[in-house]
């Protein structure tokens, strides 16, 4: 799912050559040698531009870059990855991307890529979270399968992972209410939604979920609650490192597992009882047969 | 991307090595949507006329079913693609089906088979030609798999027609019907 976000279209002769030419950089410089040369003018004044070239992509795909030549998607996500020192201070904003821009030797125009509600700040430092995530789970899977430690209990492994993740907040939990604001405007929710659910699809992966029936869904929107309510509390918790949040998460994920045992039970219990009764039916039945029989 | 990376089956949309797991994800999901429809289909058939003459035969071929399902299992997840969220409805109208049908006698279950597999069968045809647009190499175990349970299905619907599915009541009726809930199933399947 990529990045539905669209500025108005801001149309300006510059940025289509911009692109034209970041596109034939990714090809065999073959045939349009000359057009070439007429292009990479606008290459040269960059930086003080502002190009509107396509939305950087929140949802995992990178684009295609050739080494050297850095693509506009690239540069973007370095600016915002800079931007993120500044948003303790000035929140999620075009302030702190302008802070950012600067100290990567742009000018703070350069902010004027990106939309002035921060949208992109906010999604970039999801995105940023989420991978690390996954990079996390795979190094922790690679370690069980190298028989380096043990394998966890699912709420075991649920609690850490939800804990690791949430503890990527804590620099910017000041701001964090203002970032779900942001998260929940209508023109972010396609995006933020495919950025919560995918995590949430890591965690079940690593977590070793094979279901292939409804309960693929019950568990995910399980801990999707789960996550959601842990953000909440985090976010009002003011105790040492946060104890009462990952209490608060521990009870969640106990809870979330007794029920899905329970069900269990109840399903095996419920199956049981069925084959008995059709048991029964049938010994009665037979009997009855036998004895009109005589 | 780290998901790429973690489940080597799966790629981005950028390597030309990669698979496309937007189409291949569809394909599963409604493979194993339809397998576990067809599943429930013979149990509501077997759970009728599973004591008659003609239950050792439907046992067999909800067996082969079976095997089919499981094989989609692990292919989902295998591949990380989630299941269709209409199961619990496949469920339920998958028994349904298979029991009304058996209740027209054996030549009614026989139809209904007939009917399910030759749908079942077209659809796999469509998706090995899918496949093989897109890159029969890059998808040789896939194309491997549906080859072998469409020529499996073509055998269930050859045993429906040997078993007089044919004078079943209704035949052509109940055919274009069942046809009809098919075609609407893998359309849903596929998306939902």
């Amino acid at each position: 799912v990529r990045c539905q976000l669209c500025l108005p279209q801001r149309a300006l002769q510059a940025s289509a050559a911009l692109r034209r030419v970041s596109d034939e950089h990714k090809k065999e410089p073959a045939a349009s040698s000359s057009q070439h040369q007429f292009d990479s003018h606008p290459t040269d004044h960059q930086p003080e531009q502002e190009p509107q070239g396509p939305r950087p992509s929140y949802t995992g795909q990178g684009g295609q870059e050739s080494e050297d030549y850095e693509s506009e998607e690239q540069l973007q996500h370095r600016i915002l990855t800079a931007a993120l020192e500044f948003v303790p201070e000035h929140g999620w904003s075009a302030e702190a991307i302008a802070e950012g821009a600067k100290t990567l030797g742009l000018s703070a125009a350069a902010a004027g890529m990106f939309h002035n509600d921060g949208s992109e700040l906010v999604l970039h430092f999801v995105s940023q979270c989420n991978t690390k995530l996954s990079e996390l789970l795979e190094q922790e899977q690679k370690l069980v399968q190298l028989g380096k430690t043990e394998k966890k209990t699912t709420d075991q492994f649920l609690r850490d992972a939800l804990e690791a993740r949430l503890r990527m907040l804590i620099p910017y939990i000041e701001k964090w209410p203002q970032a779900v604001s942001i998260l929940l405007l209508p023109h972010n929710i396609p995006s933020s939604l495919s950025l919560l659910t995918s995590m949430i699809d890591d965690i079940w992966h690593y977590a070793g979920d094979q279901s292939t029936d409804f309960d693929w869904y019950t568990r995910r929107a399980v801990l999707t609650g789960i996550y959601n309510t842990t953000v909440l509390v985090m976010m009002q918790d003011s105790s040492p490192d946060f104890e009462d949040t990952w209490r608060f998460l521990e009870n969640r994920v106990a809870d979330a597992v007794n029920m899905d045992n329970t069900a269990k039970q109840v399903k095996s219990t419920g199956e049981a009882l069925v084959q008995g009764l059709m048991g029964a039916v049938v010994t009665v039945s037979t009997a009855a047969r036998a004895l009109r029989a005589e | 991307p780290a998901r790429a990376a973690s489940s080597g089956l799966r790629g981005g949309g950028g390597s030309a090595g990669a698979i496309n797991a937007a189409v291949v994800g569809r394909i599963i999901r409604v493979d194993h949507a339809g397998e576990y429809g067809a599943n429930r289909i013979y149990a509501g058939q077997m759970a009728v006329l599973g004591r008659s003459a003609v239950g050792p035969l439907i046992q067999q071929m909800w067996n082969q079913e079976k095997e089919h399902l499981k094989k989609f299992n692990e292919l989902m997840v295998a591949y990380r693609v989630r299941p269709t969220v209409l199961l619990p409805i496949w469920n339920i109208a998958g028994f349904v089906l298979g029991a009304g049908s058996a209740l027209l006698g054996k030549k009614g279950a026989m139809a209904c088979t007939v009917a399910v597999e030759e749908s079942i069968s077209s659809h796999y045809n469509n998706q090995i030609r899918t496949l093989m647009e897109e890159d029969p190499e890059k998808y040789r175990e896939l194309l491997q798999v549906i080859k072998q349970f469409r020529d499996e299905e073509l055998e269930h619907h050859d045993i429906g027609l040997e078993h007089d599915a044919e004078s079943a009541p209704a035949y052509s009726v109940l055919k274009t019907a069942i046809q009809l809930g098919c075609k609407a199933a893998i359309f849903l399947s596929e998306r939902i």
